[in-house]
């Protein structure tokens, strides 16, 4: 999932990453590791489970002089490497402080 | 007796999974044995969902690749290819597991074949229709015995089967059952071999996450729906991203205010809050 705001000129103010999936290494270092003919257990699990929901809480402390952002919220599955992507939501929102 | 009764339980178990008498001695052999294409002249709509499928591919991955050469530069590799052995893939116990009833010459042809990327030889390796309604259709040997030669095995039983081979059907209990696709889709690491080595981990997820949490669907209702053999998702088509986003919900809702850090100082914020929820039976991602 990947969450950016932007100012209203298109200027990216923030952007963080946040990523959801299982982490093996061979137990024999530190090292995470994929493939099934090296992984050997999982040693951390951050993956969406079942009948449990997923939140996130993120907090963007906005520039001087920025009152309005349009976030936007993309949640893609990566497949084997990060430039294999399948979009699965995209979300926009446009945040103001002024009422 | 009691000697005799471990020695024969020995036997059960030291038996090939399989209905085939003789063992393939070539790549070619195994491959006719296991060919499934007869199955098509009267199941032609399953048929081609399964050719669209990963069962179709088991060796190639995504995308056309061969997964499988990793292994040759991993802890497995053999020596010397030409003298690779079923020992070299642990991977064919799921995704070829017709390699393990054949001759270690197989394994040579298949390893030679995976370091070449020759993708002809390698896309006729399959989890055909033979794997799944024969060779890995009966659990419970023991109790009902190794699956039966000609015949293939379904949800229920049918006298007369129209095919040359495969002449009656019979029914496999577990075929509608989840722990039937758990034989493949894993419970963590496999310690088999020589080295420890873990692929998927779907169905402990299933049995250890999803049942627990009150979940009752079963692998084949979510995924085989109308006994749809593409089994999706298969990664390569349209059909998977709609059922990625048909299946993986999203929620923000988002704040807009300014956080009072100290008197007179006012810092402008956003809050986003998101919430992913997701209908599937097991953790997402595993395979």
């Amino acid at each position: 999932m990947e969450v950016t705001a932007k100012t209203e000129d298109g200027k990216e103010i923030y952007n963080k990453q946040m990523h959801y999936h299982p982490q093996a290494t061979t137990c024999r270092d530190t090292k995470m590791t994929y493939g099934a003919q090296w992984k050997t257990q999982y040693i951390r699990d951050t993956s969406l489970q079942p009948r449990k929901p997923k939140k996130e809480t993120i907090e963007i402390d906005l520039p001087k002089g920025v009152r309005t952002a349009d976030v936007t919220v993309d949640l893609f599955y990566e497949l084997v490497n990060p430039s294999m992507k399948f979009p699965i939501q995209t979300v926009h929102r446009k945040v103001t402080l002024d009422r | 007796m009691r000697v005799i009764s471990v020695v024969l339980l020995l036997l059960v178990i030291a038996i090939p999974f399989s209905s085939f008498a003789e063992k393939a001695k070539t790549l070619d052999e195994m491959v006719k044995m296991y060919d499934s294409s007869s199955c098509k002249e009267c199941h032609e709509e399953i048929y081609m969902q399964w050719e669209k499928s990963h069962h179709a591919r088991p060796l190639m991955g995504v995308r056309e690749g061969i997964f499988l050469k990793g292994v040759l530069s991993s802890a497995f590799a053999p020596k010397d290819i030409k003298k690779a052995t079923k020992k070299n893939f642990p991977c064919f116990k799921c995704h070829l597991p017709q390699a393990l009833d054949a001759e270690d010459a197989v394994s040579a042809e298949i390893a030679q074949a995976v370091a070449a990327g020759d993708k002809a030889i390698v896309s006729k390796l399959q989890i055909t229709c033979i794997v799944c309604h024969n060779t890995k259709a009966i659990l419970h040997r023991l109790q009902e015995g190794q699956p039966e030669k000609g015949i293939v095995y379904g949800s229920q039983d049918i006298a007369e089967h129209g095919d040359s081979s495969y002449k009656q059907v019979k029914k496999s209990v577990i075929m509608k059952e989840s722990i039937f696709c758990g034989q493949c889709h894993g419970l963590g690491p496999n310690f088999d071999a020589e080295n420890p080595y873990q692929c998927a981990t779907l169905y402990g997820s299933y049995i250890h996450s999803y049942i627990p949490s009150g979940g009752t669907q079963s692998c084949q209702e979510c995924h085989m729906k109308e006994g749809d053999h593409l089994i999706a998702p298969n990664w390569n088509d349209a059909g998977t991203a709609d059922l990625l986003s048909d299946t993986i919900l999203l929620d923000v809702q988002t704040l807009g205010y300014e956080w009072l850090r100290a008197k007179g100082d006012l810092r402008p914020k956003v809050v986003v809050n998101t919430t992913i929820s997701h209908k599937a039976g097991h953790r997402i991602p595993d395979g």
